[in-house]
């Protein structure tokens, strides 16, 4: 019993990095461009099957880790430029918009790799002994990576003349623009930057999850309830939450089925909506 | 012609086309289309409960699947479960609909903009996920079925869904008449106050009207609408299922009113028709028809951001000025004088 309780609270714990790490893409995008994005479950499963493509191509997973992102980066700043920008940041529009790439992208991906769900090995196998369970290696591995991109994310952010931009126009954008930041660009790069941080946190859990083209329908909800939970805007709120979230749901699936775990958080994040609409964190950040 | 003459020939002639269905239909094409038709009937409703929120008070509800949920499982349950007959199992799924909106929308309702749209996302999942759950009374995802109980009898004779032109006939009065209910909420000074709110919801409350109430009455309203549509849908495929209640069920009923015209009141009907008509077409040629739905929502939203209801407005508007040119130069000229 104790074991199971450990082993699904590391899962939890796992999976919350991950989810950090798309829920990241899913609020700078949100923050920055104002942009409801539906499709962001889908970046994440674009993601996933890259990480399948490169594989399959290559016969190396690792190629992955810098496929996907790549891509995803690319395929972002083509969104943005084709479809975002004509909508002028309206988020009724946004949601109709990225409605549509949800379709596409996901329609797109049963084409090419097909409507049968298919699973990675773990590049690394084997498992270590932690706290008295058998844990797979792998997991722990993907658990680094997270930490390790999020890190650097950070970092970029505030330290990086784009992640100064980034915050820039996200500020004030009318003052950013008068100091000659070219907002435009900026935002076609910020999309980039999200999808391929959900596109880099599919080729990391492409191994732990399946790889299906209706993978992110499940992430979605999650992402977004990470970033309410951490609050609006509030990049480190964000990562919080989506580890909390998921740590709490691995805690409860422990003693309950997982639809429980699921409803638990939701309305949790009911309680956060209507009692702390800034976020749980609200106050902590600086 | 005239805009107003245009428009009034424009209905006289969907009303004659929508009467005569059940015998044109069949006479050009498959007996099939009826069907599709009474399904465009019951989903444009659907998007017009998403409608009156989004379109007249400013709400974006991106949760309304769960009230057609309820409204197609008060119908399932209630016949099903209980053993009603037809109009009380469509009164049980039209209150249990209004009810689960008046529960939510107390809370949902305070919000506003982005958070309205995710708490209504979020009140629908949990309720899509008690549904599939609770497996032994709703069936999960896989749904239940049930047999149709006969709507009146009249002498000897029995009117029963089960006769396609009865009930696409049953479908059609139902569905006109919700839209003519709404459009007179529209047109009363209730939806003139909808209006004031979506428009600017400080100045609303500053004159003295009570946004908070006006928004629950109008949240409860669009549950109406979405539980009358899940009724008639429950009956139409005579089973439900929580796949219903998800949240992309939802979304399409956006994507339906924002593509055909938001805050107008034949919006959500062009755009629903639009979309499942295409479907139909292009998914008995084509397995992967939604590429073409998710294409056609981008090009709508960026060539007709005000759907196609208001483009349409758009050129009738133009149509006016250019008639108003034409015919009245001197009235112009006098105005042209300070």
């Amino acid at each position: 019993m104790r074991d199971t309780v450990l082993l699904l609270a590391m899962n939890g714990l796992i999976w919350g990095l991950i989810i950090a790490l798309i829920a990241l893409g899913l609020s700078v995008i949100f923050g920055l461009l104002d942009i409801i994005n539906i499709a962001h479950g889908d970046f994440f499963m674009v993601g996933t099957v890259l990480a399948w493509f490169s594989l399959s191509a290559t016969g190396n997973f690792w190629i992955g880790f810098i496929v996907a992102p790549l891509i995803g980066f690319i395929i972002g700043a083509i969104i943005q430029r084709l479809v975002i920008q004509p909508i002028h940041g309206v988020a009724a529009l946004s949601i109709v918009a990225t409605f549509g790439l949800s379709l596409i992208l996901q329609e797109t991906v049963r084409i090419t790799f097909g409507a049968t769900p298919r699973r990675i090995l773990a590049p690394i196998q084997g498992t270590v002994p932690l706290f008295g369970v058998e844990y797979e290696i792998y997991r722990l591995f993907a658990a680094a990576v997270s930490l390790a991109a999020l890190a650097a994310f950070f970092l970029f952010l505030q330290h990086t003349k784009l992640g100064i931009w980034m915050r820039a126009v996200r500020h004030d954008r009318e003052t950013a623009v008068a100091m000659g930041i070219p907002a435009q660009r900026v935002y076609v790069l910020t999309f980039g930057v999200g999808f391929a941080l959900a596109a880099f946190g599919g080729a990391v859990a492409a191994p732990i999850t399946t790889v299906d083209f209706r993978g992110g329908v499940d992430v979605l909800p999650f992402c977004f309830m990470a970033v309410i939970i951490g609050g609006l805007g509030n990049l480190p709120g964000t990562v919080a939450a989506a580890v909390l979230l998921a740590f709490l749901e691995g805690m409860i699936q422990s003693v309950a089925d997982p639809t429980v775990a699921r409803i638990s958080s939701l309305v949790l994040m009911s309680a956060v909506l209507l009692l702390r609409p800034q976020g749980l964190f609200k106050g902590l950040a600086k | 012609m005239t805009r107003r003459s245009l428009e009034i020939g424009m209905a006289a002639g969907a009303a004659a086309f929508l009467i005569a269905v059940p015998w044109l239909i069949p006479a050009l094409t498959d007996h099939f289309w009826v069907s599709v038709i009474t399904e465009i009937l019951i989903w444009s409703l659907f998007a017009a409960s998403a409608n009156l929120l989004f379109g007249y008070v400013g709400l974006l509800s991106f949760g309304q699947a769960l009230y057609f949920g309820f409204g197609m499982y008060g119908v399932a349950l209630g016949i099903d479960h209980f053993g009603l007959s037809f109009w009380p199992a469509f009164g049980l799924g039209i209150t249990s609909a209004m009810a689960m909106a008046l529960v939510s929308g107390v809370f949902a309702v305070r919000l506003s903009w982005h958070y309205f749209a995710i708490i209504t996302v979020v009140f629908s999942l949990i309720f899509y996920f008690l549904a599939v759950s609770m497996k032994p009374l709703t069936g999960g995802d896989d749904g239940i079925n049930f047999s149709l109980p006969p709507v009146f009898r009249m002498g000897r004779t029995v009117f029963s869904l089960t006769d396609p032109t009865f009930q696409y006939f049953f479908v059609l009065v139902v569905v006109s008449l919700c839209f003519f209910l709404m459009y007179r909420l529209i047109n009363s000074p209730l939806g003139k106050g909808f209006l004031a709110i979506r428009d600017n919801d400080l100045r609303a409350s500053l004159i003295g009207l009570n946004v908070y109430v006006l928004r629950l009455i109008a949240f409860v309203m669009a549950g109406f609408l979405a539980g009358v549509s899940g009724a008639l849908f429950a009956f139409f495929g005579r089973y439900a299922s929580a796949s219903y209640m998800f949240y992309q069920v939802s979304g399409e009923a956006v994507v339906w009113t924002i593509v055909g015209g938001a805050g107008t009141m034949f919006g959500p009907l062009v755009g629903t028709t639009l979309f499942i008509v295409i479907r139909e077409i292009v998914s008995s040629h084509w397995e992967h028809h939604s590429l073409i739905v998710g294409l056609l929502a981008i090009l709508a939203v960026i060539f007709a951001p005000k759907g196609i209801v208001g483009l349409w407005n758009g050129w009738m508007i133009r149509l006016d000025e250019r008639d108003a040119a034409t015919s009245a130069p001197p009235r112009l000229t006098l105005q042209a004088k300070p």
